[in-house]
């Protein structure tokens, strides 16, 4: 018969006192796994809405802006230099950005990662009105304008296709189906934008191609929004990167919404952990308690075991064995009523939230577990291997 | 084999000062079976707990088999109670958790001795417990739970049995019963020291040591 056998054996015998000291080592770790659990909820949330904002790397034509003006007297901007960027930079600054994308994300798969997407301005006249003619690349720009839902028709899926912004669409009395002259081309009005409450709305949008023939601008782009496909990736990197490597561009990230964001998050995310430290310290001084009182009542035990010539080290050990039996319970039962309960309270933190829960949390939560586990039993089981055999048998 | 000269042992101090044993000395040779007396308080169990390192002493020696004990450390103390020195209590002391035959094994599991199984189930055979050997304490009669404890005393072989107030919790026929598995034992050459308040029992062991306020007052042969 083997020393853990003895302590299975007891434990069977106290299954009531053993699932108090279980009890008290799953509300820590419940605690602790519901929160961690509900905060993932919510970073994935947030992650998800940040992936609406788009483009996290802006690139411009380096043109050099001078203000004018005479004293405190603002007379307006002077834009200096090319208001174009050569298409052919395009492949460059997906290489760059792919490169450092890659260099701080370790496992990234083979293949493009970052999302390109060039954009040509062009004014021009529709029925008489002024309007801004934008040429795109659809497939790569429909990435990056995460927000972007066709309302009417289709979106773009050929050349001489048109894409109207809802406002853009109304007030040139535009529908799906309709021909449109644009410099002399004819294009068919393919889809109709939602609202997306921005400059979008009053814009129309072609294929990038068609555009640049149109206004004898082969080659040439506006701007070039680009989308590097991960949360917090070196946007300001890339785009110094960019700025080094690419002459007669300006690349500058974007990132200030997401940083806040984030910082938000993160401050929640540690307020969410104090709590959860709170709860595991006062979950652990209960099970110190339960364990402390568990311990005392089985001095006896303990005394008959050092009378048959246990020693002190297999006695702490006999209670290190119990300990490891809590703290895989604990755990394994902590993991599962946290997830349940991160169920039940996540939506009501993050609105909307879909909460899922996180295979991680589980060695987690049995790590933690064991750790309260052996911390609450390792005082009393000294004190009680202290205490004389006679006077474990007095005692009672 | 078993020598102790001069133990005293004081509890408390000052007014609380109580003097359990005051300077006793006795011998215990091989095959002895000695049976101490005493009215209750006269330090009879005490005298118990001191010779088998249960509990220390104030002063005083006990020497077992050439080798001073009273003043071993813990770990050493581990290894009298390894196989020299056991014990049978007035109260059992049996492991509730565990059947009988488990409780006789308890000791092996601690001294890390194997294939003691066959030698376990021989001992409650002769204790007429052989098909009891996997019942519970709780379903055991005092009498059994004794036999058990007696039984797990000898599996390791000890040198000599202390044996606290054994019948205490028995009545006449379990206790008789209970003094003759002692009287075969220490007829087989097993050194017993028994501690009692029972004349009976007492009439059995082949010396009596009458204590009185922690001294021995009388020493019968028989």
């Amino acid at each position: 018969m083997k020393l853990y056998q003895v302590v299975l054996k007891d434990i069977l015998r106290r299954k009531r006192r053993v699932m108090y000291a279980i009890l008290g080592v799953v509300i820590g770790t419940m605690t602790v796994v519901s929160i961690l659990t509900v905060s993932a909820a919510g970073q994935a949330r947030i992650t998800n809405q940040l992936e609406k904002y788009g483009a996290n790397l802006s690139v411009m034509p380096a043109v050099k802006t001078i203000d004018t003006g005479l004293g405190d007297l603002s007379l307006g901007t002077v834009n200096l230099g090319d208001n174009y960027i050569a298409e052919d930079k395009l492949p460059l600054m997906r290489q760059i950005t792919d490169a450092k994308i890659r260099e701080y994300l370790k496992d990234v798969p083979e293949g493009n990662i970052a999302t390109v997407a060039p954009k040509l301005f062009v004014n021009s006249e529709i029925k008489g009105a002024t309007v801004v003619a934008v040429g795109i690349d659809p497939q790569e720009q429909f990435k990056v304008n995460t927000w972007w839902q066709v309302n009417k028709g289709d979106y773009l899926g050929s050349a001489d296709h048109a894409l109207l912004g809802s406002m853009a669409a109304a007030s040139l009395k535009l529908n799906v189906g309709d021909t449109i002259q644009l410099n002399g081309r004819t294009l068919t009005v393919a889809g109709i934008l939602a609202d997306t409450g921005a400059g979008d709305d009053y814009q129309i949008f072609v294929p990038l191609a068609t555009l640049q023939e149109a206004f004898s601008k082969q080659g040439l782009v506006s701007s070039v929004d680009i989308r590097a496909l991960c949360n917090g990736c070196p946007v300001e990197i890339i785009a110094g990167a960019i700025n080094e490597n690419i002459s007669g561009v300006r690349a500058v990230a974007v990132k200030q919404i997401a940083n806040s964001e984030m910082g938000m998050l993160e401050k929640i995310n540690k307020f969410m952990l104090a709590l959860a430290g709170v709860s595991l310290v006062v979950g652990g001084f209960g099970v110190f308690n339960t364990l402390l009182t568990s311990i005392n009542e089985r001095l006896k035990d303990i005394g008959i075991m050092r009378a048959v010539g246990a020693s002190r080290g297999q006695i702490i050990k006999a209670l290190i064995y119990e300990a490891i039996v809590l703290g895989i319970a604990g755990g394994l039962l902590g993991y599962g009523a946290g997830t349940l309960l991160a169920y039940a309270i996540g939506p009501l933190i993050f609105e909307g939230t879909t909460v899922s829960f996180v295979a991680r949390y589980l060695p987690l939560s049995i790590a933690i577990a064991m750790s309260i586990a052996l911390l609450a039993t390792l005082y009393p089981a000294m004190r009680a291997t202290r205490v004389k055999v006679a006077d474990s048998f007095r005692s009672l | 084999m078993l020598e102790i000269s001069g133990v005293t042992k004081i509890y408390g101090s000052g007014e609380t000062r109580v003097v359990a044993l005051n300077d006793v000395s006795f011998k215990v040779n091989e095959g002895d079976y000695i049976a101490i007396m005493g009215p209750s308080g006269s330090g009879k169990s005490t005298l118990l707990n001191v010779i088998g390192g249960l509990d220390r002493l104030t002063s005083g020696k006990v020497i077992l088999d050439g080798q001073r004990i009273d003043n071993l450390d813990e770990n050493k103390l581990v290894d009298i109670r390894r196989g020299k020195i056991a014990y049978v209590f007035q109260q059992y002391h049996l492991l509730r958790s565990l059947t009988a035959l488990e409780n006789v094994l308890l000791p092996v599991t601690f001294s890390g001795s194997n294939g003691k199984h066959a030698r376990a189930m021989e001992l409650l055979e002769r204790m007429g417990l052989g098909k009891r050997a996997n019942h519970r304490p709780d379903q055991l009669s005092g009498g059994e739970q004794q036999r058990v404890a007696i039984a797990r005393a000898l599996i390791n072989n000890p040198l000599l049995t202390l044996a606290d107030e054994p019948t205490g919790n028995m009545d006449q026929k379990n206790g008789k019963e209970l003094l003759d598995i002692f009287e075969q034992f220490n007829r087989e050459g097993r050194s017993i020291v028994m501690v009692t308040h029972n004349r009976e029992a007492a009439a059995r062991a082949k010396e009596i040591i009458i204590l009185r306020d922690g001294q021995i007052a009388e020493r019968l042969k028989q």
